[in-house]
């Protein structure tokens, strides 16, 4: 229902929680990077919260309907119009054949922007999920991002798509309940599997909690790089059997999606397509419930900062999370 | 324990399995490692993937899939349904039913892979490396890499290929790459060790066969890599499931101690398959189920002409070692 007429920086289909069950196999979970924007957006037009969507990174694209249908747009504000009028976010709209659908580009706050489509994208789906691994050029729409010309289809039989259109369009989140951007994204966080005292110093890991760290150019997919952690993080001298630098370690499977990995001296979130397996320690692992802010930070310019939790915390903040979805008020009536 | 501690249970050692330390590593991963020092001990790979069975036959509910590698597991599990003190019990539990490696025998298929040495294709793959990456590449100054293989390892390029078709190679664990699996010689005698590439290369074509380190991995797809070239197997994943070998999922592998062996094949044959694999779908594998008993392969290790001659190739090695350039 949706034709590109300009791809822009990266369009991917995209459905949480992703591929899971393949990491013993080589194969990352991939999966939206901001997974509360396309949940809420599924639920606006009235679908699963496990359906797929489109993710759009930077911005700079355009579409055209083919078909009359339902989506709404969240996610990072991109100055999206419909027909040159401002499209609001989080709301689901009505759209018509014909209408024009313009992306300008990521500004003040966010970086990626999620269309859920009513009914779901549909794409084959791959070892059951509909996720594009990117880095594998597997899954999603044949493997890769989407580009001028080709066309997504809402899936057709879907529970969602047989109850009309009209009972979800307006739909509008409650203002509470959109979630908050920023420029400095507080990522909560705990320790592990390689901490203190045997991999890195107490000082390490008190640098990783109280320091702001810079988002790198070169954060992707896969990996949300970092700027460079002090000399004094590292308890070792090298990494024995591993390798000679101290962030070296006989190779272990990574604790991703979240996994704080530091090659070097850089750490990076691994994160959606990102290695399942390597050589490196791993010092910690962002919460489930705020995996989808990484993906927002936006490369160059924004700042993750670490919080320290417990394990407790971070399994009542699942537990909001997952009741927030089920809120009575999470709809404006 | 300190703020930043993770270690949130252990299991002291018994009889010959070593402390199992449980490490917190997020609201939904526990890993689980054997022992404190960072070794490469197939003996941990064996114990690890014999528990790894356990845990997936259980099938617990929220356990969501396990990542087993050479010294640790990692269990990726859903905590809002199985808590992680309840999980960590259950393994616990599945340890102490296999307390020494007298109870140690793992499901073991082992998969027989033609390979074709210094094939064209491997050897594009070092050509473009010179052309592209590093034009004074001492692992590739012939041209390819088994002569520098050689060199590391204080002996002849036959020998290079003697050691590799003369074991069984077997698997700790699938990852890094999808259906990629780590390889391992059972024969202490054909334990190769060579540095990986530096920096690494571009492109290797799907079937190449290459080591780094003491590891050996056959290439799923066509990729970049690090790892020394032998030549080319077969196709040994396949995105498109088309072949029935491939009918429930792309991998050959199983993250469970398959091993492999490799026979000889022309280049040829080699094609063939590939083509029998991807085009016509009607290539016959070869593979027999298994299972490779613990005890037994410690007797062999304790074999005294397999122990004199990995004594003899660890001594050539060391010399080797020292002659070779570095990367």
């Amino acid at each position: 229902m949706l034709k590109v007429v300009n791809g822009g920086i990266e369009i991917l289909v995209e459905d949480w929680p992703g591929r899971l069950g393949y990491m013993g196999l080589g194969m990352a979970a991939a999966g939206a990077m901001d997974n509360l924007a396309l949940q809420l957006g599924n639920l606006l037009v009235g679908n699963a919260l496990t359906d797929a969507g489109l993710e759009i990174a930077g911005g700079y694209c355009e579409f055209e309907a083919t078909d009359t249908g339902v989506l709404a747009l969240t996610g990072a504000d991109m100055s999206a119009a419909l027909n040159g009028t401002p499209l609001p976010l989080w709301e689901s709209v009505a759209v018509e054949k014909g209408d024009l659908l313009k992306f300008s580009h990521f500004g003040e706050k966010g970086f990626r922007a999620y269309l859920a489509l009513r009914g779901g994208v549909d794409v084959p789906v791959y070892l059951g999920s509909r996720s594009t691994c990117l880095f594998g050029s597997y899954g999603g729409f044949e493997g890769r991002k989407l580009a001028a010309g080709d066309i997504v289809t809402a899936v057709k039989d879907s529970s969602a798509a047989g109850g009309g259109t009209s009972s979800v369009t307006g739909r509008k989140l409650n203002p509470k309940y959109i979630p908050k951007y920023s420029n400095i994204w507080e990522l909560r966080a705990i320790p592990g599997p390689n901490s203190s005292p045997d991999y890195v110093t107490e000082e390490g890991m008190d640098y990783v909690f109280s320091s702001p760290m810079k988002i790198s150019h070169n954060a992707n997919r896969a990996a949300y790089r970092l700027e460079e952690v002090p000399d004094y993080f590292w308890a070792r001298k090298d990494g024995g059997k591993g390798g000679s630098h101290p962030s070296n370690i006989v190779d272990h499977g990574y604790n991703m999606r979240g996994a704080i990995n530091v090659t070097g001296n850089t750490p990076s979130v691994l994160i959606a397509d990102g290695p399942t397996l390597g050589g490196f320690v791993c010092v910690a692992n962002v919460i489930n419930a705020d995996l989808w802010k990484i993906g927002q930070g936006i490369p160059a310019r924004d700042k993750a900062a670490f919080t320290l939790v417990t394990v407790e915390d971070a399994i009542e903040a699942r537990k909001e999370r997952n009741a927030m979805f089920e809120a009575d008020d999470l709809f404006l009536s | 324990m300190n703020k930043y501690g993770v270690i949130i249970d252990t299991l002291p050692p018994k009889g010959g399995r070593i402390e199992i330390l449980f490490r917190q590593a997020g609201d939904g991963f526990i890993q689980v490692e054997y022992g404190y020092e960072q070794r490469v001990e197939l003996l941990d790979s064996f114990r690890i993937l014999a528990a790894d069975a356990k845990i997936k036959r259980k099938n617990a509910h929220g356990l969501i899939e396990t990542l087993p590698s050479l010294r640790a597991n990692m269990i990726h599990f859903d905590p809002t349904v199985l808590s992680p003190q309840k999980l960590i019990d259950m393994i616990k539990e599945i340890e102490e039913s296999i307390p020494g490696v007298d109870d140690m025998v793992i499901e073991s298929r082992i998969i027989t892979l033609p390979i074709a040495f210094e094939d064209s294709q491997t050897k594009k793959a070092v050509e473009l490396y010179l052309k592209q990456v590093r034009p004074d590449a001492p692992n590739c100054a012939d041209g390819y890499n088994l002569e520098y293989m050689a060199i590391c390892n204080g002996c002849t390029v036959a020998d290079i290929k003697h050691m590799l078709l003369n074991t069984e190679w077997y698997n700790s664990g699938c990852g890094f790459w999808p259906g990629g699996g780590f390889f391992w010689p059972l024969d202490p005698r054909s334990k190769m060790n060579v540095p990986k590439y530096n920096p690494p290369r571009i492109w290797t074509p799907e079937g190449a066969v290459g080591i780094g380190g003491a590891c050996l991995f056959t290439y799923t797809t066509a990729t970049g890599g690090g790892y020394q070239l032998f030549g080319r197997t077969i196709p040994t994943f396949q995105f498109a499931m088309k072949h029935p070998m491939f009918k429930d999922g792309p991998f050959l592998y199983r993250p469970s101690g398959d091993r492999i062996r490799f026979v000889e094949a022309s280049e040829k044959d080699i094609l063939d398959i590939h083509e029998h694999v991807h085009d016509k779908t009607d290539y016959e594998y070869q593979i027999e189920d298994g299972e490779l008993v613990v005890k037994d392969y410690l007797e062999f290790l304790s074999r005294d002409d397999v122990a004199k001659g990995a004594a003899d190739f660890l001594a050539r090695q060391k010399e080797g070692a020292k002659a070779a350039p570095r990367l």
